[in-house]
């Protein structure tokens, strides 16, 4: 697949419930790029994750600022950038369901867990601009 | 009440089954966390999620289901799953709650044997 401008940007208002325009604008870049509906699915709650992560822990969901996504089309491989105005958030150790069934760690916790578990490659990093950068990288299998 | 989100409790013998329809998030989990809540105040003892084929779960549903996977080992209860799609399946698996909750393909095969 050849595109002489590779790119689609969009960007959500931090407001939960919006990273659902996110995740199917996704789904759709993958889909005409030809991966699998199972790999889409990865896909969408994959991006779901990085963009809830954006509007509660990067934007502190304040509807002044924006969450910015790029999808990013290559021969072999969709790059998804998600992109908040805050500081960057903590990177969290593996989170243990056994824990958080006793009682002894907060229930929540499973968003970056889930992005690294889902996609190929990951990478948390500050953006040139300000706030944070999450890209996920997903590869298409022949 | 949340309209991305319905919770219908109903009873077949001693199953208390909540049937679960759209979005399971930290916001909608809520209405699924009060009903549970209402189904064991009645001293149900085996439950039922039968959750939306076409409804998405992301993690803050994911901790709404694990407070309540903690809440019923204290009372003591048994909690099935069915009407998940292949994908959120997995995602059960992957995050260990499948360790807590068993999962059926279809709520005749939940029932059997509960």
């Amino acid at each position: 697949m050849v595109m002489a401008d590779n790119k689609v940007e969009l960007h959500i208002p931090s407001i939960m419930g919006f990273e659902k325009v996110a995740m199917e604008c996704s789904a759709s870049v993958a889909k005409k790029m030809g991966f699998t509906e199972d790999r889409i699915e990865d896909l969408k709650t994959a991006v779901a994750e990085a963009c809830l992560n954006a509007i509660e822990h990067g934007n502190k969901m304040d509807t002044k600022t924006k969450v910015g996504i790029t999808l990013t089309v290559e021969e072999t491989k969709l790059q998804v950038a998600v992109k908040d105005q805050g500081k960057g958030i903590d990177q969290v150790l593996i989170p243990s369901i056994e824990k958080k069934v006793a009682g002894k760690d907060k229930p929540r916790g499973w968003g970056i867990f889930l992005i690294k578990s889902l996609v190929n490659e990951v990478s948390f990093e500050p953006s040139p601009e300000g706030g944070n950068v999450t890209k996920m990288i997903i590869y298409l299998e022949k | 009440m949340n309209k991305d989100i319905q919770v219908s409790i109903s009873q077949k013998d001693d199953v208390s089954i909540l049937q679960i329809k759209g979005d399971v998030t930290a916001v909608t989990g809520e209405t699924i966390e009060a009903a549970y809540q209402k189904v064991s105040a009645a001293g149900a003892k085996k439950i039922l999620l039968y959750f939306d084929k076409d409804g998405y779960i992301n993690s803050g549903g994911i901790a709404i289901l694990i407070g309540i996977a903690s809440e019923s080992r204290k009372n003591g209860q048994i909690i099935r799953v069915t009407g998940l799609s292949g994908h959120f399946q997995k995602i059960f698996n992957m995050v260990g709650l499948t360790k807590y909750t068993e999962i059926f393909q279809t709520e005749e095969l939940a029932l059997k044997d509960f």
